[in-house]
């Protein structure tokens, strides 16, 4: 028997029992949490038939709030539900980095009341309004930072084609542009409107302010300020690291990996049709083993060169093997010569003297031996004017008829 | 020129031989100086009719006369290992650029690729020989059996960066 009105643990009790269903319709209806009715009511039908607990549109809309039906006919899901629900699947929807300055600005308009109010009473109500908007602002930008980082990292997953690689590209510069430099401008220290230079002055107004409030009561909120501001400086510093120093180049890597990758897919497409490539190929060289010539002065020169281009005529070259040719010791020769004491013909003796020797008499033989006609201690004669043929191999030498002897020492 | 850097023989014979010379080679160094950079760009130019281009931490000698035909192959090829290494969920560029790649392994990875019909029909395709070609231009660096790309790796990625934008600026026109 269920009670008249809806406590808590009927809440919870719902979102326990009907933990598929209520994840479906999140599911379904994010971003903006509304669903269509027809949708609605099959999403209802189906989890009816498959589950032992039903859910009954009237209950869930009427007593459990979680949703309520537009005027035209859609349904949308309780902002309530809806952001806890977000925590509690882990998936929380990307705001404007314009909504979040919005919120945070909400924290310098308290603060500046809060400094000019003269009442304890309202100073608290300021105090307890800074710390629950800080609190807000810093679970929204939790959120968003990781949802963006799991996306980032979604995003990281391999392109199967072109078009994908264009859609990562472009998401990527859109996240850029619209989330992490806006939200790193919302964080920056160095932008004297950004929330962080807000908390900044806070947390150094309650630094003072909690030991030197009029009232104890007021010192305490202004502890309890002072910690708020000083945890929220520490977690959004935390916060910026990772949009900067982390989704920042992730992206940046994404967007520029998918532009190469794109680049080459492009080329490969285009791979028969070099037209196509737009940029020309780096024309790199090849290996040349040039001389220093260009290609206008390489024209000229074939050109040149082809004046005499005929065949020339092939020359077969016997191989000799060269002979060193035997020559007669010739101080061997003088010593038979002096032997003979006088020699009547000269240059028959010299050729019978070379036959004992060598068959083979040559021009260069035989005068290695005639030549000792020329030693100085020789006497030659001769009277005779006729000559006789001396036969060698390469030549017939007609020689006169020489007397020689050895010259007297005096 | 003036004067001859003591290293002026081997620049431009690497140039020449179509290397790349790459930082922290002392080669690298030489062009890189202010003195030395212009005249060496001169004296290619005249010379030779080509182009020397220096660059942050590589340069090479480019001619539109003595094309290398190759230089598309080579593309085909990074492009195919980046696109199955993007595939595998690797970080394609930190791996291309710092990561050694077994040879062999290498080769069974792109034969697996549905585009290996296309880099079969190209110098790719006696896998070792090409890589060994790569390695004299200084573009790969082969040790035994592995290999890594050196920094003038940067000059292909630089060419997908142009193509995609290329592209991209046309897409905008046409739209």
């Amino acid at each position: 028997m269920s009670n008249l009105n809806i406590s808590g643990k009927d809440i919870v009790g719902f979102l326990f029992y009907h933990y598929d269903f209520v994840q479906k319709a999140f599911d379904i209806s994010t971003p903006d949490f509304i669903i269509d009715s027809d949708r609605f009511h099959q999403l209802i039908a189906e989890h009816n038939t498959s589950s032992e607990r039903k859910v009954h549109l009237h209950k869930i809309s009427t007593d459990l709030k979680f949703c309520r039906q537009l005027p035209t006919g859609e349904y949308k899901l309780n902002g309530t539900y809806t952001t806890f629900l977000e925590f509690v699947f882990d998936d929380f929807v990307l705001d404007l980095p314009e909504t979040l300055k919005n919120r945070y600005q909400a924290v310098f308009n308290h603060f500046t009341s809060l400094q000019t109010a003269t009442d304890e009473t309202k100073a608290i109500l300021f105090i307890r309004e800074i710390i629950k908007v800080i609190e807000d602002f810093l679970n929204d930008i939790q959120g968003q930072t990781y949802r963006l980082l799991r996306d980032t990292e979604s995003l990281k997953v391999n392109a199967e084609n072109n078009s994908d690689l264009s859609i990562r590209i472009q998401k990527a510069n859109y996240w850029i542009d619209e989330y992490i430099i806006p939200l790193n401008t919302i964080l920056n220290i160095d932008n004297p409107n950004s929330v962080i230079n807000a908390i900044i002055q806070v947390q150094r107004y309650a630094s003072e302010k909690r030991i030197l409030a009029d009232t104890y009561t007021l010192k305490r909120e202004f502890e309890k300020l002072y910690a708020s501001s000083v945890n929220a400086k520490a977690e959004l510093d935390q916060t910026l690291s990772k949009l900067t120093r982390e989704l920042l180049p992730l992206l940046e890597r994404i967007k520029s990996d998918s532009i190469i990758l794109s680049g080459f897919y492009h080329f490969v497409e285009n791979v028969d049709n070099p037209e196509n490539y737009i940029v020309p190929l780096p024309d790199l060289l090849r290996k040349v083993r040039a001389n220093v010539i260009s290609k206008a002065f390489s024209n000229e020169a074939e050109f040149y060169i082809d004046q005499f281009n005929y065949k020339t005529p092939e020359i077969l070259y016997e191989e000799t093997t060269e002979e060193i040719e035997w020559l007669p010791d010739s101080s061997y020769f003088k010593e038979q010569l002096l032997k003979e004491k006088e020699v009547s013909n000269f240059y028959q003796w010299c050729f019978d003297s070379l036959k004992e020797h060598t068959e083979n008499i040559t021009l260069s033989k035989f005068f290695t031996v005639s030549n000792l006609i020329l030693e100085e201690d020789l006497v030659a004669e001769y009277k005779d004017e006729t000559r006789f043929d001396i036969q060698l191999s390469d030549a017939i030498l007609k020689m006169p008829k020489v007397k020689i002897y050895e010259k007297l020492s005096e | 020129m003036r004067s001859y850097p003591s290293e002026h023989k081997e620049i431009v014979s690497n140039l020449l031989d179509g290397k790349f010379i790459i930082y922290p080679s002392p080669l690298f160094a030489v062009l890189q100086q202010e003195e030395f950079a212009d005249d060496y760009k001169e004296f290619f130019k005249q010379s030779y009719g080509y182009e020397l281009t220096i660059d942050n931490e590589f340069a090479y000698l480019s001619s539109n006369e003595v094309n290398e035909k190759r230089t598309r192959d080579f593309v085909l090829f990074l492009a195919m290992l980046c696109r199955e290494l993007d595939y595998s969920g690797k970080n394609f560029r930190d791996t291309i650029e710092l990561g050694s790649f077994d040879i062999s392994e290498t080769e069974q990875l792109l034969k697996q690729s549905s585009k290996w019909e296309i880099l079969e029909k190209t110098s790719v395709a006696e896998f070792e020989k090409f890589i060994g070609s790569w390695a004299s231009k200084n573009v790969i660096k082969r040790t035994g059996n592995q290999f890594k790309f050196t920094k003038a790796i940067k000059l292909f990625f630089e060419f997908a960066v142009n193509v995609a934008n290329a592209k991209l600026k046309e897409q905008q026109e046409s739209n």
